[in-house]
């Protein structure tokens, strides 16, 4: 059972750097990244439970067969993961409030952020899972992903760190977990970024959404053609 | 009463592999109807096109009066399915994967509970009912996954392969439970490797051999189509036999009593062996049904 638990908090190294960090701001955006990514490895990891349901588990097709329908499958599959890992997000926000307090109004939007990158990455989970042929590839492909998602791009540490370097900046900004952990730290008052870059972030991760959601829709059969 | 009609049933997937070609049948209520053919033959995609998971691109099906194409909404509710090699959850125990199929299944939560325990007693799982699926054997993890299929009580049941890996005896339970469903006015369609098994349980045979009807009838036809007759072997006399036995196939009672009367005379060992549908099905597709299809 403690185990179980532990396995709740897949950042918890993050909490370790926010304890004894020596430079508490880069610890508190950390922390912030650790909720963003938290959301956004439960949508890409949707691809496993998409993948091993229908080719491994051949759960899907005996789904299918019943009254079950292609969208409450796909979103209880894909909110059961959010679910399990809810209870991290909230002592990570819990830790974020004490350290640097926050309006209602600033929480909520960071969350709505984080959320609608979810959505995305459920999308690319749903498209991914869909189309891989074989349980090695299902385990590996979102683990690579979640490299290029979560651990190169600036969302544990801040954007401006990559000020020295225009290319990998710019290479950043095209990635939307970049996107949502710039719009989640500032909503959580934590960075300062200018409105046109907000409407950007937002207008990036709405597009990002939208276009997986018709790769997804495209890719992955309830029936297959 | 028709349950299912298939007409000139055709599919070629996306790649250009064309699975099946020119099906048609019909099976009656209350009938098992079983589906041979060799590995690739396209008793699997004929399974999923009935069962609603797989689009044909030729000819049309009905499932319950309702065409799979057109209206597989008003057709899913009815039937159920055990897919090929279907594994269990290995985290969780077969209680729960009953209990959630139950539910998912629209039953309340004490309804599912009873119709777990009903299930499960039927099938041997009750006393596994707390284990992990992981450390189940393979022939319980098998009866599992049949037990989820049945927890619908269905109209129309989808079996592809199921006793694959179960001892003679969990076989043996699953066909008493079958003919049990059949009795109760549900209809069965299921695929098998095992001859002896379709020999055993089909009311109705399709034999499919590239994509195509080799055989459509009761396996007491398959055998008489076939030429397919009982067997006789006659041993050669102790201690003067080299070669093999002799493999006779009489045609007529007259012919059985001269094959025992030489036997009785030479003092030959005469062993009689009923024909089999094995025999038929090797003669209708014209080799052994573990030969793969490439």
């Amino acid at each position: 059972m403690l185990l179980v638990v532990i396995s709740l908090f897949s950042f918890l190294p993050v909490i370790f750097i926010f304890v004894f960090a020596t430079a508490p701001g880069a610890a508190v955006q950390s922390l912030v990244g650790a909720i963003i990514l938290t959301f956004a490895f439960t949508g890409l990891f949707a691809s496993q439970s998409v993948y091993f349901n229908k080719q491994w588990f051949r759960f899907q097709d005996m789904l299918v067969a019943s009254r079950v329908s292609p969208a409450s499958y796909a979103v209880g599959l894909s909110v059961s993961g959010l679910v399990v890992a809810l209870p991290g997000v909230l002592v990570a926000l819990v830790l974020v409030l004490l350290s640097a307090p926050v309006p209602a109004i600033g929480v909520l939007v960071a969350l709505a952020t984080a959320l609608l990158l979810w959505i995305g990455l459920v999308f690319v989970g749903f498209a991914i899972g869909a189309t891989t042929k074989n349980a090695r590839r299902a385990n590996s492909i979102p683990q690579v992903l979640s490299i290029a998602l979560g651990f190169l791009p600036p969302v544990y540490y801040p954007l401006s760190t990559l000020d020295r370097y225009p290319v990998a900046q710019a290479f950043a900004m095209l990635i939307p977990t970049t996107h949502a952990a710039q719009l989640a730290k500032y909503y959580f008052g934590l960075i300062d970024i200018p409105v046109w870059q907000v409407a950007l972030g937002w207008a990036y991760l709405l597009g990002f959404t939208a276009l997986m959601g018709l790769i997804a829709s495209r890719r992955a059969h309830w029936v297959d053609p | 009463m028709e349950v299912v009609r298939v007409e000139g049933l055709g599919k070629t997937y996306p790649g250009g592999t064309k699975a099946l070609e020119g099906v048609s049948f019909s099976i009656d209520k209350g009938q098992i109807f079983c589906l041979l053919g060799r590995n690739g033959a396209g008793k699997t995609t004929l399974l999923r096109i009935l069962a609603t998971q797989l689009k044909p691109t030729a000819g049309r099906a009905f499932v319950l009066g309702h065409d799979v194409l057109q209206d597989p909404k008003a057709i899913r509710p009815h039937i159920a399915v055990v897919p090929q090699e279907a594994r269990p959850q290995m985290l969780l125990s077969p209680y729960d994967h009953i209990l959630y199929f139950c539910m998912i299944r629209g039953q309340s939560r004490g309804t599912a509970r009873e119709r777990t325990r009903k299930v499960m007693d039927d099938l041997g799982l009750w006393e596994h009912r707390d284990k992990l699926a992981s450390d189940l054997s393979g022939g319980l993890r098998q009866r599992l996954i049949i037990a989820m299929a049945l927890v619908a009580d269905p109209e129309v049941l989808f079996l592809d392969e199921p006793t694959i890996g179960l001892d003679p005896l969990g076989r043996r339970s699953v066909w008493h439970m079958l003919r049990e469903l059949t009795r109760k006015g549900a209809t069965i369609l299921l695929t098998t490797h095992y001859l002896d098994e379709a020999e055993m349980l089909a009311d109705d045979l399709l034999i499919v051999d590239k994509g195509r009807t080799a055989f459509h009838g009761t396996v007491e036809e398959a055998k008489g189509d076939t030429g397919v007759g009982m067997r006789v072997i006659v041993e050669h006399p102790a201690g003067n036999g080299t070669g093999p036995p002799e493999v006779l196939e009489p045609r007529s009672a007259e012919e059985i009593l001269a094959i025992v009367e030489r036997g009785l005379r030479e003092k030959r060992k005469v062993t009689f062996k009923p024909a089999s549908l094995e025999e038929a099905f090797i003669k209708i597709v014209g080799g052994s049904i573990e030969v793969e299809d490439t």
